[in-house]
């Protein structure tokens, strides 16, 4: 874990969420600091999306309380959630298929720089935002000149998740999370996104959710794992691997050094 | 030259409308420029934010009503009559736009629907002895000639709508290239990721509501001020699709649509039903085909084939 944590930015109390008779997030407890950057990690159903989904106000908890900076942001929608200084990605890419890639930039560069009332949004054109120094810099980081002004739905997986990150962190937002964001991504283009990401440590808080935990090992700098709906450990990355109830429970494997190296690869 | 490349399809647009008015006789070509104005505000409504409304005839008639009861009962000046109608199509946008902008896309659909139903007979039953039940407001002798433009008659009430259409054209073209535009199309498509982008979808909505529907009043307050006179019939049930139906005619999303489909919805209605009679069942068949054609509509599936024959020209 990092020496010197920041302020609280985030914290969860005894959030819950229920669908039906299943008990998806089971009483969570947890706390982010300022320019921490930790990830979130759990098999399959474990209740990891569902709990970043109550963090980022996708849905409201049944029971508990959700804060950002020592406020209480429980029932707060998201658009607000944004204003404060939150921005989320989706596990399964979301972008606006419709729109040409530049412009799905340039929505998301309006929002945080500019005015963005209804009526400033009416008195903008789109076209006058396109060349803009942050946005043209982030085309060319993300590497997305080339499709720049194609339609989003012409747009590879990999091309698409890219773009997608991009729209969050040309956003400059104080809190970055992002759900699942390397899934479907090749080798080279995972290397590029985590390059990308490591420049933002230190002045942005980062939280990940991964299933393959392989890919951010070197990136983290806590890690928290979840299974059935708890947390089962929490700190850094080797302690929590170490942890046993994670090895029982998660990879379901007697303690021993080898089968951490088999579920870490 | 960005700004004539801008216009361009402003004038192109209008110039064949122009020259409908000059082959065709006025009554058709007056006709034509209001459906195409009522079609716009359905078309704005269905491609750009993605609400498809079986209820425009509600909005249609509060222009229609608005405008009629001012020049039946209170004054003579027909561009006031317009006013009372844009500003009464205002109101009811903001009154039942907070309500149905909340609901998914099909349940719009039939809430306007229900809503146009409900209008239909608080006109014909309801306030019968406001707006005379069946039998309409008859004002076409109560209004009094415009100075400058006198929209009373036919010839300078054409100028007038075509004028009114070209800037209301103009108008949608100018939302479709703003953000306000862009988050419009956003929201039609991915909601969830409008909102955590920090907009708001139900701003965005009824924003486009609004202008959708002002547009439709307008229409409205031309129709009773061309015809002279406004009967619940405005709004009857089996009048409700008649804008989706040109709007899909036209071309879903395209700005040229709501044109071309006036153009030949209501060239059907008119021409065909002399030859041929049974002009709805026509218009029936012919949208089946365009749907099952890949639901581009008349201006979709001309537009490539036209930019093919004119960016070769060029070259």
């Amino acid at each position: 874990m990092s020496t010197n944590l920041g302020a609280e930015i985030i914290k969860t109390v005894g959030v819950t969420k229920r669908f039906g008779e299943l008990v998806a997030v089971n009483k969570v407890d947890y706390l982010l600091h300022e320019n921490e950057v930790a990830g979130i990690i759990g098999a399959n159903g474990s209740g990891k999306t569902t709990f970043f989904n109550l963090v980022t106000g996708y849905f409201p908890p049944d029971e508990g309380t959700v804060y950002y900076k020592g406020e209480d942001i429980t029932g707060t929608p998201p658009e607000q959630r944004v204003a404060m200084g939150m921005m989320r990605t989706f596990q399964l890419t979301s972008t606006f298929d419709n729109l040409a890639v530049i412009d799905n930039l340039v929505l998301s560069y309006f929002r945080a720089y500019q005015k963005h009332s209804l009526f400033h949004l009416f008195t903008n054109t789109c076209k006058k935002h396109r060349k803009n120094e942050k946005i043209q810099a982030i085309v060319e980081t993300f590497e997305l000149q080339d499709v720049a002004d194609r339609e989003v739905r012409h747009l590879g997986l990999g091309e698409k998740r890219r773009l997608e990150i991009a729209m969050a962190i040309l956003a400059e937002p104080k809190v970055l999370l992002l759900d699942e964001p390397l899934a479907g991504l090749a080798e080279n283009e995972i290397k590029a996104v985590l390059s990308v990401l490591r420049r933002h440590i230190g002045t942005q808080t980062i939280l990940i959710v991964e299933h393959k935990i392989s890919h951010v090992e070197d990136f983290l700098q806590r890690l928290t794992v979840m299974h059935e709906g708890r947390v089962i450990a929490d700190g850094g990355y080797e302690e929590c691997l170490r942890d046993p109830e994670v090895r029982r429970s998660y990879w379901q494997i007697d303690v021993s050094e080898d089968g951490v190296e088999e579920a870490c690869s | 030259m960005n700004t004539f490349r801008w216009w361009r399809g402003i004038l192109l647009a209008f110039f064949l409308l122009a020259i409908i008015r000059v082959f065709l006789p006025l009554p058709f070509s007056n006709e034509i420029i209001i459906f195409s104005i009522y079609v716009m505000g359905c078309s704005f409504l269905l491609g750009r934010v993605g609400f498809i409304s079986f209820g425009q005839p509600a909005y249609l008639a509060t222009g229609a009503y608005a405008t009629a009861f001012y020049l039946f009962y209170f004054g003579a000046n027909p561009f006031i009559g317009i006013l009372i109608g844009v500003v009464a199509g205002l109101v009811m946008s903001l009154i039942v736009g907070p309500l149905f902008v909340r609901l998914r896309s099909d349940y719009f659909a039939l809430v306007n629907l229900a809503l146009a139903v409900i209008f239909y007979y608080t006109m014909q039953k309801v306030l019968a002895p406001i707006t005379q039940g069946d039998n309409g407001l008859w004002f076409l002798a109560n209004m009094t000639s415009t100075p400058i433009i006198d929209i009373t008659r036919p010839k300078e009430f054409f100028t007038f709508a075509f004028l009114a259409a070209l800037a209301i054209w103009a108008l949608f073209k100018y939302l479709n290239d703003t953000l306000y535009g862009a988050c419009a199309l956003a929201s039609k498509v991915n909601e969830d990721k409008v909102q955590f982008l920090g907009y708001s979808n139900f701003k965005i909505r009824f924003f486009g509501f609004i202008v959708a529907n002002v547009t439709t009043a307008f229409a409205g307050s031309l129709y009773a001020i061309y015809l002279g006179f406004v009967s619940p019939e405005i709004t009857s049930a089996h009048r409700c699709a008649d804008p989706v139906v040109v709007t899909i005619l036209g071309g879903v999303g395209t700005l040229y649509g709501p044109l071309v489909g006036a153009i030949a919805f209501t060239g059907m209605k008119d021409l065909i039903a002399g030859l041929i009679g049974n002009w709805e069942l026509f218009i029936g068949f012919l949208l089946v085909f365009i749907m099952l054609a890949g639901e581009k509509g008349i201006w979709g599936s001309l537009e490539p084939q036209l930019k093919k024959v004119f960016s070769g020209k060029r070259v």
